[in-house]
This record gives structure tokens, sequence and C-alpha cells, in this order.
């Protein structure tokens, strides 16, 4: 021991004095109706939903706001329903999907072709990285001037944008997802002698599948903004333009309601592909491996 | 085992190794030539990587003959980009874009954090951010330029607005995810010390959360960048102060997505090119100067993410 002596500092001890016996309380007590039906996750969240639209309509009511700068929520739904009914609005949407699958399609193949050359050979990981490392931060948007100059005016140079913003980020998080597979797995496959494609798509693609439904996520997510952004420029070609499109020429129209109603589709087209389709490849595939809780 | 069920089990025959070739001692310890030490060099070897590329393009636009208006070699890009930097004020350019993100990304980051804070304190307040996010999400925030316009007139407050969606929901998203995952025990550690309120949120919930917050400053920066050039792309010059026209040194010389747009209007495609290494040199110095900063001085200094 070192000749520096330690203190201690000791609390005093004390006796606390009489606690008040505990008067009736509701140790348990059936829940009110009300308590009860508010603790419903999906009730709580529909009244808020309720609550904005009111909101917005009562806005629109009572402030006489000018049906050109903001029209009233249920106009914008008549016209949802008014172009449903007339087919306009799928025939947009058809238009606007098609490009969509046809550049995901293809930037997903692209990403596919260069993962692989990524994997098998050194030179092809840099490359890949160095391809990635500039090009991921390029908004696929700003090549739109030259694929217009280079694909004309029309569905190739929209396809050209889409493919670029989908396969930067796909093969990103895709190659990172490769990389940290672990070694146990990778000695696994290496054992059962698998070897090129069939270690690719046995051993790291499930191993490292999480990362890249990520990247097929964020993929997607800038896939759709960047096809949106393009149709406002131009996505008349031949005459019939897609969603992106509509919110352009009737926003210029000052045709309002009908935004409103290409907004509302493209929220619920954003929100089916999230909740229904990756959630759904989530569930059959990571959360029942467990690699996800 | 049970005796009911019969269980066959395949036996393998044996069998004796063919004499096994004598072990011939091979290199066991030897100095890497000059050329692996060089080409295990990370740097040299996306370097090269690099070079390649460049040689490739200037070889097929010089060879192939491509018209200069479609596809422009490498030096004519190389010398259009200094000259656009030296003579023509791109940086001004770029600071015009930049002014209007660092705005809407602050007052993003603003709503976005009122909201969180919200969705802590209180049930409503999760309820309302969950449905708010869920719904606006998915929407692009190029989609929302149009009614900006209309509504803010034409003009920085309309980019500031869409800016701000492009901002908020991922921001808000991600950080609300994160505060949901910290665990229980950390959670007890604050409420222990007797934390609550903001200060409960910013000594436990910010710092346990904060991959997560990250992550979504991240998103929301790549968003938002790609929204803003698409802005100035889409709508050229009514967005923004264009008036002095290309070239013009002032805050009326317009963005970066407008350089792109007017030089290409004008058949300058070299100054496009320009545009688009400028757009990519820009990403690359926030992606790697800013968010890798952040990400080396807080989550990897606290152990929190590996390599």
């Amino acid at each position: 021991m070192s000749d520096k002596a330690l203190e201690l500092y000791i609390r005093p001890e004390f006796e606390s004095g009489e606690l008040g016996a505990a008067t009736d309380v509701d140790v348990e007590r059936e829940l009110s109706l009300w308590e009860k039906f508010s603790n419903i996750n999906a009730v709580r969240k529909f009244s808020i939903l309720l609550g904005l639209v009111a909101l917005w309509q009562f806005y629109t009511w009572y402030s006489n706001v000018e049906p050109l700068l903001f029209p009233s929520f249920f106009f914008s739904l008549e016209t949802l329903w008014k172009t449903i009914l007339s087919g306009e609005m799928f025939e947009k949407i058809g238009i606007t999907i098609y490009v969509l699958l046809m550049g995901y399609a293809a930037g997903l193949a692209f990403a596919a072709l260069f993962l692989i050359f990524a994997v098998s050979s050194r030179i092809g990981s840099d490359f890949l990285s160095t391809m990635t490392a500039m090009f991921q931060p390029l908004p696929a948007i700003s090549l739109l001037p030259l694929a217009m100059l280079w694909f004309g005016l029309g569905i190739p140079a929209l396809v050209f944008v889409t493919i670029h913003s989908v396969l930067w980020a796909v093969s990103l998080s895709t190659h990172v997802g490769f990389m940290s597979v672990s070694e146990t797995l990778r000695m696994v496959g290496r054992n059962y002698g698998l070897k090129g494609i069939p270690y690719i798509l046995k051993i790291l693609v499930p191993a490292a599948f999480g990362s890249i439904l990520t990247g097929l996520k964020i993929g997607w997510a800038f896939a759709w903004r960047t096809l949106i952004g393009a149709e406002l420029v131009f996505g008349a070609a031949a005459g019939n333009g897609g969603l992106g499109w509509m919110i352009f020429e009737k926003g210029d129209n000052l045709d309002t309601e009908y935004v409103f109603a290409a907004l509302f589709m493209v929220i619920v087209i954003g929100l089916l592909v999230e909740n229904v389709i990756f959630r759904s490849v989530e569930i059959r595939t990571l959360q029942k491996w467990g690699m996800q809780r | 085992m049970a005796s009911e069920g019969v269980v066959s089990l395949n036996v393998r025959p044996e069998f004796e190794n063919p004499a096994v070739e004598e072990a011939v001692v091979g290199d066991i310890e030897r100095r890497l030539s000059l050329w692996e030490r060089i080409s295990n060099m990370d740097p040299v070897r996306k370097l090269s990587v690099l070079l390649l590329l460049i040689v490739s393009w200037e070889l097929y636009t010089q060879i192939g003959d491509i018209n200069e208006l479609m596809f422009p070699t490498f030096s004519a890009t190389a010398k259009a980009l200094v000259s656009a930097f030296v003579n023509e004020g791109l940086l001004q350019n770029v600071w015009n874009s930049l002014r209007l993100l660092i705005v809407g990304y602050c007052i993003g980051i603003g709503i976005a954090a009122v909201l969180v804070v919200l969705g802590v304190w209180t049930r409503f307040g999760g309820d309302l951010l969950t449905t708010l996010t869920a719904m606006l999400n998915p929407l692009p925030a190029i989609a929302l330029l149009p009614l900006a316009m209309l509504w803010f007139g034409l003009g920085e407050e309309a980019i500031i607005f869409t800016l701000l969606h492009s901002i908020i929901w991922p921001v808000a998203l991600n950080t609300h995810a994160g505060f949901q995952a910290v665990s229980e025990t950390l959670r007890m550690v604050g409420r222990n010390y007797g934390l609550s309120g903001l200060s409960y949120i910013f000594k436990i919930l910010v710092p346990a959360a904060f991959p997560a917050i990250l992550t979504g400053l991240r998103i929301g920066w790549a968003f938002a960048w790609r929204t803003l050039i698409a802005a100035e792309l889409v709508f050229g010059g009514q967005v923004m102060d264009t008036s002095g026209g290309l070239g013009a040194e002032g805050s009326n010389a317009g963005g970066l997505g407008w350089i792109i747009f007017a030089n290409q209007m004008e058949n300058q495609t070299p100054y496009v090119f320009a545009g688009l290494f400028t757009v990519i040199i820009v990403g690359i110095l926030i992606e790697n100067g800013i968010f890798r900063n952040i990400e080396d001085r807080t989550i990897r200094k606290w152990g929190m993410q590996k390599a």
C-alpha cells in the first residue's frame, strides 16, 4: 500500500420514518372503452389522417383560397376518381411504371454484371469501387441533358437516367455486403467446391441479402425520384407522358386539382412498392431466415 | 436408437489412397517483386483504373471521330472545366447552389428535430410523425415543385420549400426509428439520473441513436442534392436568379444545375461535362469531407461502427 491514506466517506445511518399505509389504489382495473379504443394503433393513425384531411377541407372552405392555388380535398379526390374512371390516370401510371420497370431491370442486370466481374477479380473490384465512388454522388437527373442529346427525346433517354440511378446504389450496397460476408461462410462454400456463379448465388447472395435488399430499396427510391423528375422535363414524347408529365402539364395549366390527384397516385404507388413489395420480400427472406428481427 | 423405425445408413465403402506424390518444397518465404508491391497499393490500382478510363475515353473520341457536340474528348472537357473555373466564375454557380442547399438543410433539420422531439414526447406526436413520414416519404420532392412555384412564386422560396420536403422526412424517419431502437437499459440509466424532457433526449437518445441519425442526415443530403440539381435543370432559369446569363459573376449567375442545362441548350457539350464533373466533385467533397469526418469523430470514436 502507498503511504497515502484512503479516506472513505461513510454515510451516517438513519432510520426512515413510518411509511403511511397504502390507501386503496386500483391495482387492477378494466380499461375504459375509450382507453381500449385509443390503444389500437390503426385507429389512432387513421384518425390523424382524418384530422389532417378535415383540416385541409375546412381551411379551403373557410379561407376562400382560390381553387387554382389550393383545391379542396374533396375536389382533388373527385378529380382523382374522374381520371381513374376515364382511364387517363391508369394510362399515365402505365407509362411511368413501364419506363421504371425497364430501367430498374436493366440497372439490376448491369449491376449484376459489374458485381460478378468484381467478385471474380481484384481489378474488377477496383473498377467497380472507382466507378461507384465517382457516379454515386452524381445525381442521375443531371445526365438527362446528355441523354437527350444521345438518345433523343423519348423513352430511351428516360430509361438511361433510370438505369444510372439504380445501378450505382445497388452495386455499392451489394459490393459492401459481399465484402463483409464472414470468412467462415466463404470457407463453407469453398469446401463444397463452389466456384464462380454458383459460389456467388449460393454463398454470397444469401449471406449479404440484407445489404442487397437495402441497395434495392435505395435504388428504387432514387429511380422513382429521378423518373418523376425526368418526366417533369419532357415526359411527353410521342404525345403521351407519365405521371410526372401530368404533374407538370396540369400545373402549368393551373389545373391544380389534377396535380393533387397525380400526387395522390405517386404517394399510393410509393406506399405500395415500399410496404407491399419490399415488405413481403423482407418477410419471406430476411425475417424468415432470422437475419432481421 | 428406437427399434421401430428402420434407419438405413449409407456406409461409404472404404478405399485406400494411392501413393501421394512427394511434396516439393516451394517458395515458403519470398520477397514480393516490385510490381507486386506496387500493385498491392490500393490508391495505385484505383488511380490506374481511372487513368485507363480517361485514356480510353480520349482514344475513343479521337479515333472514333465522334462529333464534339455529342461526346467531347476528355482534353476538351478538362480545358472547359479549367476555363469555367478560371474565367467564367463557376465557383459562383457552385456557391449559389450550395447556399440554397445549406439554408434548406438547416431549416429542414430544425423542423425534423421539432417533429421528432414531439414524437418521443407524446403518443399523439409519435402517431402524427409516423403517419406523416409514411405518407410523404415516398413522394419525390421534385413533384411538389410545380405546386411550390404556384404558391411561393418563381424564386428561391419555391426551391427551398421542395428542399425542405426532401430533407425532413428521411431525417425524421431515421431519427425516430433510431430513438425507438435505443435499448431499455440505456433509457433506464437516463431515468436513474433523473433526466427528462430535452436533456433526456440529448444526453441519452441522441448519442445512442447517432448512427441512425447520421444515416438519416446522409440520405437527406443525397435527396436534397438530387432535388436541387433536378429543380435547377427542369425549371432552368425560372426558380433561380439567372438574369446574369452564362458566365455571370454574382448571385444572378444561377446554380450548377442551370449551368448544365443552359450549356446543353447552347450546344456547349464540353461545358456540360465540366458541370457534371463539378457536381461529382462537390458530392465527393461533402460525402468524404464532411460526413466521413463526423463519422470518424463520433460513431467510430465511440466504437459504434467498425472499420
